[in-house]
């Protein structure tokens, strides 16, 4: 469903992504870990059509990104991860504004819209301009907003900065049920444990490239570790710059 | 006095590597021309108050009267504008950044913070006035024929003025901010502040100054300039500042130092009263300043009518973007002075074509009528630019931080770019026809001048959006608190440069053709062969001009936002 082919991203100062080779299966979710700098975020980036990459492809349901980015967008839900909105519309407006764009049916927008703000708690904040909601109450409303057009892909850098352990639980549980319904997830995260409990399998990205990859017992063989936590096999790997 | 200066510290270190860092090529691109622009109003200034006062110096009796009026006139605009602009700068600085958590987070007292920001607050609402002050007063000093101690006197005079009028605003947005929200002062402000500009415009346009010239109203502006001789009142700091100029060019020693005294000692007074009222309620404003926002207007809604309706007749996500930025635009109370403003100046625009004497003019009317009317074509143009630097151009950069939206959208940037194109461009037409055909009717202009200028703007619009989204899109910056400031920019100095050229281009290929035709139809002749090719290419070249205008900078916008 998404596959990264020789990806590369050259800032000029820096190379964020070099020469990344990646491949995530329908109904996976696949969990993208490294350390700050890594790269995860450049390349969520450009996976999500807002970022060019300097070379390298992307395919996203099988479409070049490069050559069809509107109709591989269309596939995509994507949330990033700091939560800019537009302040002065309000939450319903910015749904309905995602709606058109993803051109989601008008007679099921308003009840999937309500479904959706109830479902994330946010259904007596609907008519509240977004300026005056909390930060986790506006990654709340991407995330609805992601969900809205039922993407084929979920694309997420950082999915619970600032959710309260209650949203947490409820988005890694909408998470598990999508990809039981084959939506392909793919998450960047510092959290390891969320990576450790959700995610079918795991990439290790440091410096650009891909150190490690597979599922936890995979990964513990890479880092020559038995019973261990993802903390551990994470470290052990960056230490040793174990490459797949 | 330390820890003040360490929090004004990263404000001077961010303006020196914003300078260092990037392009530097560009950064001195943008530095010259700049310094270019303020060279040249500089040198404006100098050479209008200059003569002007010249002029006065060499009126028997009223000479001297009417430049120390126009001194006091100065010293109270600048110290209002002074006393405005910071007041909307300190509440900025003091209770909106977006660094001000921080500030507050770290082991310093609320006073402290307080007054590094209202020094910042005073410097960037004070530096340009001081700057543009000098030509003025040096014209004074070179007229008056000073002494040096002049050249001491009134900097001195002018930066005790800048302290006196930010003192002011300090210690009125400190007991503001205790009443209202920081946020809806500013909303409260703006507001008033547009309202009295418009007034002020109004009530200047209106007592129709043109009046002067006419000999029958001489009489009252001998009665004006009688009571011109009254003094200013003893008890406003303005008073003091003027006298002590006003003694110093007149190298009248004993009186400007009391003056002087009197500035130095009030100034020095209200610093010490914003300190001790700083530390009394600024930390409480700050904290005030925190709650949610809550709308200023609750939504009109009428049963039955959605104005989103009326835009049905768009392919849907056009329509979703026009909603989008319809909504964002009118619920942004920084727009709305500028709204009334630009109601304003059309207002004025068109009164000023009513009032014209053109009957009273020594020149034949018919002339005079075309004349207008095809000058006209270029003050709407530039007044059509003034607008669209403040409305159009801003708008890519409008879409701030959440532009990822539209990255990832299944939108081409393309069609993102041609869709705001077209959401200003109709407006923009609209207003622009306005503005042309009620002063060409006002004028009673021919049938020929009524088509011409009517086309001409019909194809100078969509030049001047273009330009204004094209350059808008490749000087974006997504990053900026206040978008609307980037209008101030490199990009934005060039969109201008650009929309006075074109309009002026237009301008110069069509006058000769114009004269031309409307001369011929005069005459009751017929344009000969070479006349006709001439007239044919001219426009022409004037409708490629604007073609290219409308269409490339906006293909240069999409490939620059595509790279991003």
């Amino acid at each position: 469903m998404i596959k990264l082919s020789e990806l590369t991203k050259d800032y000029g100062t820096t190379i964020a992504v070099n020469k990344l080779n990646l491949h995530v299966r329908s109904g996976e979710i696949y969990g993208f870990i490294g350390p700050n700098g890594a790269g995860k975020t450049t390349t969520i980036r450009m996976m999500g059509g807002i970022l060019s990459p300097t070379s390298g492809s992307i395919f996203i349901g099988g479409l070049d990104m490069a050559k069809n980015p509107v109709a591989g967008k269309k596939m995509i839900g994507f949330v990033p991860d700091r939560p800019f909105l537009y302040q002065k519309l309000t939450g319903m407006e910015f749904l309905k504004f995602s709606a058109d764009l993803y051109n989601v049916n008008p007679d099921s927008f308003e009840q999937k819209a309500k479904n959706l703000l109830q479902q994330f708690a946010l259904w007596d904040w609907a008519d509240e301009l977004i300026e005056a909601y909390s930060h986790g109450m506006k990654q709340r409303l991407i995330i609805a907003a992601a969900l809205l057009h039922d993407p084929k892909i979920l694309i997420i850098d950082e999915p619970m900065v600032g959710l309260d352990p209650e949203a947490v639980h409820m988005v890694k549980d909408i998470f598990k049920e999508l990809a039981a319904h084959k939506t392909t997830i793919f998450i960047s995260t510092h959290t390891l444990s969320i990576a450790e409990d959700l995610c079918h399998r795991i990439g290790l990205i440091h410096k650009g490239s891909l150190l490690a990859e597979g599922n936890l017992e995979e990964l513990k063989r890479i880092a020559k570790l038995g019973e261990a936590r993802l903390e551990e096999v994470f470290l052990t790997i960056i230490k040793e710059n174990t490459f797949i | 006095m330390n820890t003040i200066l360490s929090l004004i510290r990263p404000r001077v270190l961010s303006s020196v590597n914003s300078l260092r860092q990037g392009n530097k090529k560009n950064n001195w691109a943008r530095i010259s021309m700049f310094g270019t622009i303020g060279l040249v109003f500089w040198i404006g200034i100098f050479v209008i108050a200059y003569r002007v006062l010249s002029y006065f110096h060499n009126v028997q009796d009223f000479g001297d009267i009417l430049a120390m009026k126009f001194l006091s006139m100065i010293i109270i605009i600048f110290f209002t504008m002074i006393l405005f602009s910071n007041i909307v700068n300190c509440l900025t600085h003091l209770y909106l950044s977006q660094d001000l958590s921080l500030l507050h987070s770290l082991p310093v007292s609320s006073k402290d913070i307080f007054f590094s920001r209202w020094i910042i607050s005073t410097f960037d609402s004070s530096w340009m006035i001081l700057a543009f002050s000098i030509p003025i007063f040096l014209s004074y000093g070179l007229i008056y024929k000073t002494g040096i101690l002049y050249y001491v006197i009134f900097p001195m005079e002018m930066i005790f003025m800048c302290m006196i009028a930010s003192s002011f605003s300090g210690m009125l947005v400190l007991f503001g901010a205790q009443i209202l929200p920081a946020g809806r002062i500013r909303t409260v402000l703006i507001i008033l502040g547009a309202v009295m500009v418009i007034g002020l415009i109004f009530v200047l346009r209106l007592t129709r100054p043109e009046q002067l010239v006419n000999p029958d109203s001489f009489a009252s502006v001998v009665i004006y300039l009688n009571s011109m001789q009254t003094p200013d009142s003893p008890v406003l700091p303005t008073t003091w500042i003027s006298d002590a100029i006003r003694n110093a060019i007149h190298n009248n020693t004993e009186n400007y130092m009391l003056s002087m005294g009197l500035t130095v000692t009030f100034s020095l007074m209200l610093i010490f009263l914003n300190n001790f009222f700083a530390q009394k309620l600024y930390f409480n404003g700050f904290s005030k300043s925190q709650t949610t926002p809550q709308r200023l207007f609750s939504p009109l809604k009428y049963k039955g009518f959605d104005w989103e309706n009326l835009l049905n007749f768009l392919p849907r996500e056009t329509k979703a973007f026009a909603v989008k930025e319809i909504r964002t635009f009118f619920r942004d109370s920084s727009q709305w002075p500028q709204l009334f403003l630009m109601a304003a100046l059309i207002v004025i625009y068109i009164y000023n074509f009513s009032v014209l004497p053109l009957n009273k003019s020594p020149i034949k009317t018919v002339y005079l009528q075309n004349l207008f009317s095809f000058l006209n074509i270029g003050l709407a143009a530039l007044v059509l630019s003034a607008i669209s630097a403040r409305f159009v151009f801003p708008s890519v950069s409008m879409e701030g931080e959440a532009f990822w939206i539209v990255q990832a959208a299944p939108v081409r940037v393309k069609d993102f770019l041609w869709i705001k194109f077209f959401l200003y461009y109709i407006p923009m037409t609209i207003l622009a026809e306005i503005l042309i055909i009620s002063s060409n009717m006002l004028l009673g202009v021919s049938h020929f001048m009524m088509i011409l200028s009517s086309m001409t703007i019909f194809f100078l619009v969509p030049a001047i959006v273009g330009m204004g989204i094209g350059l808008g899109a490749v000087y974006a910056d997504f990053k900026s608190e206040n978008p609307t400031n980037v209008v101030t920019s490199f990009g934005g100095l060039l969109f201008m440069i650009l929309s006075f050229g074109l309009t002026g281009m237009i301008i110069v290929l069509e006058a000769g053709p114009v004269y031309q035709i409307v001369m011929v139809n005069l005459r009751g002749h017929h344009l000969s062969m070479l006349q006709i090719i001439w007239v044919t290419l001219s426009f022409v070249i004037a409708l490629f001009l604007c073609i290219f205008a409308s269409i490339y900078p906006i293909h240069r916008g999409i490939k620059f936002l595509n790279l991003k």
